[in-house]
């Protein structure tokens, strides 16, 4: 066991963060925001964590949470700027943000290291650490998931009129889930930098947009176990397919639009219909009026 | 004298050159039931959506026990005690009938009681573990009304609460609005089934346009000839 764990430290490590960075953008999608900035958020994370770690040589934890404060910020002025957008319309403004942070980074001079990056963040954060935030993170969604708030949310998801006619919060709740989302994807892109002491413009491009979305697509939207099971999947598969060469990425994008076709709800989608149908004929309900 | 929990004074909902409501008055008691009759299209909804704030007022004053309300925002008013049910049924497909009942109980906190009440009251207990897609149309019909009853509400407003029940069910629904009255709960009921306005009304309006066409007790309007023409057609008219 112990080798094994060695042996992939890092794809152990990478699950984590891709699960923190996926849960970014799974946060808003299930109060029904269609917002990306989390990814945007992703790079304020990487970038804060590098400058505080190689300037002032900050300790793991107290980079992180200085990455995760600031893009909170930013995230709730978005929220303030963007929270009465919608759709697609959304999407692409929180996409802009996320490139607009790349060109900043880049013309960003000696802070941010221009199109070269960041190097030599060396930092005390394990690998222990790593999933001890996480764990954390997933259970407070978990619980957020769950009675009152769970409720509350997935009103504000499927009808905003209705839940307003019961009283919910539904503007506090979507701009909270772009707060909540800048936190996590800001969380991921500061360990992710820590992990590895560098970060570099490339890293914070459109392709963490699909990887993300992927992921999303294919765990499953509706719970952090969505996100946990496309984690998993993205960031195993690469190693998984090494046997298959040069049709790797082709092999990939047939599986992502397998998924998107035929599990639309996702494999946990798949797992919810399942256990609905057990329980439905485990307890069966009265006769229809 | 009761106060009135609810005063409407010349509310006027327009969208660019139509009229969907325009210039109602309406007052609603507790302890009393006020009946909105009208075909298809006379603006009935969109007075009650007015009265919810989910469209804006383009002209009119609204008066919440005795405070003016119409520019605060629609969830504020839940808080006041108003619940409501819609003209479709609007039920939280990924959670169990219970959850959706507790929505409504939500607002109260997380030790709010008055779930079980209003499952108990609108009959659907044996349907607490299913979710919204395995019921018929009428039983999603009651899910929003116990919804709305598990609010506490001191004036409810029901957008066609019996549309796709049976006979039996209708007159199970009405009774359950007359006990609800004697409770001293102020209603607002639109509904297109006429006895049953006239079983469980004590006021009716009609409407026809975006305006009233009569005001009464049930049997005047019912009888009022501009209602026959326009709520009836010409043939209720010529049975006169």
């Amino acid at each position: 066991m112990t080798d094994w764990f060695d042996a992939n430290i890092v794809l152990i490590q990478s699950t984590f963060v891709s699960l923190l960075l996926a849960l970014s953008i799974q946060v808003p999608l299930r109060a029904g925001v269609f917002s990306f900035a989390g990814i945007g958020s992703y790079g304020v994370g990487a970038y804060t964590a590098a400058i505080v770690t190689i300037n002032y040589e900050w300790p793991a934890f107290a980079a992180i949470a200085a990455g995760v404060v600031i893009a909170a910020a930013i995230g709730y002025l978005l929220a303030l700027l963007l929270s009465r957008l919608g759709g697609l319309y959304l999407g692409m403004a929180t996409i802009a943000y996320s490139l607009i942070f790349s060109v900043f980074v880049i013309n960003g001079g000696e802070l941010t290291g221009g199109a070269q990056g960041l190097f030599g963040a060396i930092s005390d954060l394990t690998t222990g650490g790593v999933i001890g935030v996480t764990v954390v993170v997933v259970v407070l969604l978990a619980l957020s998931e769950r009675g009152r708030i769970g409720r509350r949310i997935a009103a504000v998801r499927e009808d905003p009129e209705l839940a307003m006619s019961t009283g919910v919060p539904v503007l506090a709740i979507r701009q909270l889930s772009f707060v909540v989302s800048g936190a996590l994807g800001a969380c991921a892109g500061a360990m992710n930098t820590l992990l590895r002491s560098t970060v570099s413009p490339d890293e914070i491009g459109f392709q963490l947009v699909v990887l993300a979305l992927t992921m999303i697509i294919v765990g499953g939207s509706r719970s952090w176990l969505g996100a946990f099971i496309g984690a998993v999947i993205f960031t195993w598969l690469p190693s998984v397919l090494e046997f298959v060469g040069d049709w790797q990425t082709v092999v990939y994008g047939v599986l992502v639009a397998l998924a998107a076709i035929f599990v639309p709800g996702g494999l946990l989608g798949v797992l919810q219909q399942g256990y609905r149908r057990w329980r439905r004929r485990a307890l069966p309900i009265g006769g229809t009026a | 004298m009761t106060e009135d929990v609810l005063v409407a004074e010349d509310v006027a909902v327009h969208y660019g050159g139509i009229k969907a409501v325009d210039g109602i008055d309406l007052t609603l008691t507790p302890g009393r039931i006020c009946g909105l009759l009208g075909p298809n299209g006379s603006g009935k909804s969109t007075l009650l959506a007015a009265i919810t704030r989910l469209v804006p007022l383009t002209r009119g004053r609204l008066v919440l026990d005795g405070k003016e309300y119409h520019r605060a925002a629609a969830r504020s008013l839940a808080k006041r005690g108003v619940a409501r049910t819609f003209q479709t049924v609007r039920l939280l497909p990924d959670l169990t009938v219970l959850e959706n009942v507790q929505i409504g109980a939500d607002l109260h906190g997380r030790k709010a009681s008055g779930v079980a009440e209003a499952i108990e009251r609108t009959g659907i207990g044996e349907f607490s573990s299913a979710w919204p897609g395995e019921l018929s149309y009428g039983m999603a019909r009651r899910v929003e009304i116990a919804r709305a009853l598990a609010m506490r509400p001191r004036l409810l407003l029901l957008d066609e609460p019996t549309a796709g029940m049976n006979q039996a069910e209708r007159k199970e629904i009405s009774q359950l609005l007359r006990d609800l009255r004697e409770e001293g709960l102020a209603q607002l009921l639109v509904e297109h089934d006429v006895q049953m306005m006239v079983d469980t009304c004590d006021d009716l309006v009609a409407m026809n346009f975006g305006a009233v066409v009569a005001r009464g007790t049930p049997h005047e309007v019912v009888q009022d000839a501009a209602v026959r023409e326009a709520y009836l057609g010409k043939r209720g008219r010529a049975h006169a």
